[in-house]
């Protein structure tokens, strides 16, 4: 088994290469056409004109009385040795032509097989010198739409999508290392002002130390998202029969008490016996994140309706707030990652950024849709889409 | 010498601004943008602490701003920056910020970079300040007239280290104001006069003779040769 490798790798690299063997294969498939041909037409020759040796045909005549004999041969006999002699020349001519041929049929076979092979070296070479930090070029192979063509530029196409992903990549982690510094450089710095002061007072230490608490959770609430939308990014949800309205009227009992001390009414109307399948704690994180931002952001005193249903083959929960409302131009962003209506106010009051993304890729990881309505002044509404998967029989699980 | 912290997370813009008042610096605060530029337009800042990203006016536009408006002596501007990407730096940089700093950092490497920015003002190099019989280590907080200590308070020092910085120049009671104290002193009070008679009288103490000398209707100057 070692030994065929061996000799492999002996080899020049030349010869390893397919445009030698294809040379070979072109020299060798166009020498035996030849050589076929050249032996038939011989062959024909050859049956057709019969030589016999021109000896045997020969005559001596000597006169009776002395004098000089003369040797003839027959008109016949004349013509089968002219017949000999061209058939030996033939023979002569083919062998030189065949070996003229093999020589020349190795040159075009060469050259002809690197004029195959050149789109493919430059695909090759292109492939080589991209690395995952520049995906930006392109083969862009020209000349006709043919098999190679085609090749180049599904390759262009695929570099084109894995260049997308890489910069979305490193968005996102530009974004999350900029997110982690901020609260970081509020430890640190609070910590070392405070460590610096020789004769800082009970309660300036205890700020310091409320203030480095206060970005540590900041950076807790932010570490759990990243790593919540980490792990989503993995097909690694659960997938089991969950109790939609069960879900939710769990996940929002803890918001209860925070939309109270905020003044807030939050109304429930939840269908019971809607089932999808899928993972119980992402649909509920589904729901609390949707709340949070609600209870959050909607002006104290006003009401937050949270519904579930189904219609059709199709779970639905809706959150809809009296909230300030977001406008048409930035309802786009509102799934983005790190993306805020107001930078200044959301730093202060306790979101990550993260809520929103996350409940896009959970509900599309369940095969859901997630649909935004809102009107700036009159509030916003989440709708969320899943599919069901048995519609439930007695609706008497709660 | 007069700062101005521009940095919208308020518990980081506080805590930077208690440690550089501790260095004797006379330090005002922004939360944002506009509040940033509308502080430059009034006081005579040395020099802006100033987060790039900022809401409202962006920190390149602060930069940007602050030079064209400030006329001939724009303040330094050291950058702070959560971002790590050469590309922000290099725009801030070549909008006219003069340092930058990457979040989190070393409260000792932000002190330390405040100095030396203060110091291009001067066109000198390391922290010793030397005028006269006068030291001024600005790294260590120590100042020494004929090799002996002087015991200063922080506004003391911060009055002294401006005066060596400008010696030679007349120094109205407006600049000293401007300059070594923040937006929280009040302008009607003799607080200028009060420190600087209190700063004459340790200098006397130290050594022979009285470097700053009063300019009759136009401030005090610290004598370059005595």
């Amino acid at each position: 088994m070692n030994e065929p490798e061996g000799l492999w790798a002996r080899l020049p690299e030349w010869m390893r290469s397919a445009r030698f063997r294809y040379t070979l294969l072109y020299s060798a498939v166009l020498f035996g056409l030849a050589a076929v041909v050249l032996a038939a037409i011989y062959l024909v020759l050859l049956m057709s004109l019969r030589a016999t040796p021109v000896s045997a045909g020969r005559r001596t005549l000597c006169p009776p009385f002395g004098g000089q004999c003369i040797t003839f041969i027959t008109f016949q006999h004349a013509e089968r040795l002219i017949n000999a002699q061209i058939l030996d020349k033939l023979r002569f001519y083919m062998f030189g032509a065949l070996g003229a041929l093999f020589v020349a049929s190795l040159g075009v076979g060469w050259v002809v097989a690197g004029r195959v092979l050149a789109p493919i070296g430059r695909i090759t070479a292109v492939a080589r010198d991209i690395q995952a930090t520049d995906l930006s070029r392109r083969i862009q192979l020209p000349g006709p739409e043919d098999e190679l063509k085609q090749l180049a530029d599904t390759f262009d196409a695929m570099l084109a999508r894995l260049d997308a992903a890489f910069a979305a990549q490193r968005q996102f982690v530009a974004d999350a290392s900029h997110e982690l510094r901020n609260p970081l450089a509020i430890i640190r710095t609070n910590a070392d002002v405070a460590l610096a002061d020789p004769d800082a007072s009970p309660d300036e230490l205890r700020q310091a130390i409320a203030t480095v608490k206060r970005a540590g959770d900041r950076m807790s609430l932010l570490v759990d998202d990243l790593l919540a939308l980490a792990r989503r990014q993995q097909p690694t949800l659960e997938h089991e029969p969950v109790d939609l309205g069960a879900a939710v009227a769990e996940a929002s009992d803890d918001f209860m008490v925070p939309a109270e001390t905020r003044d807030i009414v939050l109304d429930r109307a939840i269908a019971p016996g809607v089932v999808v399948t899928g993972d119980r704690e992402a649909l509920k994180r589904v729901v609390a994140n949707l709340l949070d931002n609600a209870v959050r952001l909607a002006p104290a005193g006003s009401r937050i309706r949270l519904a579930t249903g189904s219609e059709g083959n199709r779970a639905w929960i809706a959150v809809a707030d009296e909230g300030p409302g977001i406008s048409p131009e930035d309802q786009q962003h509102v799934f983005d990652r790190f993306w805020r209506a107001d930078k200044a106010r959301a730093r202060s009051d306790g979101g990550t950024g993260l809520g929103l993304a996350i409940v896009r890729q959970i509900v599309e990881s369940h095969g859901g849709e997630v649909r935004l309505h809102s009107k700036v002044g009159v509030g916003s509404s989440f709708v969320v889409w899943l599919p069901i998967t048995r519609p439930a029989l007695d609706g008497a699980q709660r | 010498m007069r700062v101005l912290v521009v940095e919208d997370e308020a518990d980081l813009a506080d805590a930077v601004a208690r440690g550089l008042r501790r260095e004797g610096y006379a330090v005002d605060v922004a939360y944002d943008g506009d509040e940033a530029l509308d502080k430059a337009a009034v006081n005579a800042y040395d020099l802006v602490c100033l987060d790039l990203n900022l809401p409202g006016i962006d920190g390149i536009e602060v930069v940007r701003r602050l030079r064209a408006d400030a006329g001939a002596e724009p303040p330094r501007v050291l950058m702070l920056t959560a971002r790590d990407r050469t590309v922000d730096r290099v725009v801030g940089l070549d909008e006219g910020a003069d340092d930058y700093l990457v979040k989190p950092f070393d409260f000792d490497e932000l002190k330390a970079r405040v100095r030396a920015l203060l110091r291009r003002d001067a066109g000198r190099s390391g922290a010793l300040l030397q005028v006269g019989d006068i030291e001024l280590d600005s790294a260590r907080h120590e100042a020494r007239r004929a090799g002996r200590p002087l015991a200063l308070t922080p506004k003391e020092f911060a009055l002294l280290h401006y005066f060596m910085s400008k010696s030679g120049q007349v120094l109205s009671q407006e600049d000293l104001l401007e300059h070594v104290w923040d937006e929280n002193a009040d302008p009607f009070t003799n607080t200028v006069r009060v420190t600087v008679m209190t700063l004459r009288r340790k200098l006397a103490d130290a050594g022979q003779g009285q470097p700053i000398q009063t300019v009759v209707g136009r401030g005090y100057r610290l004598r370059e040769e005595q």
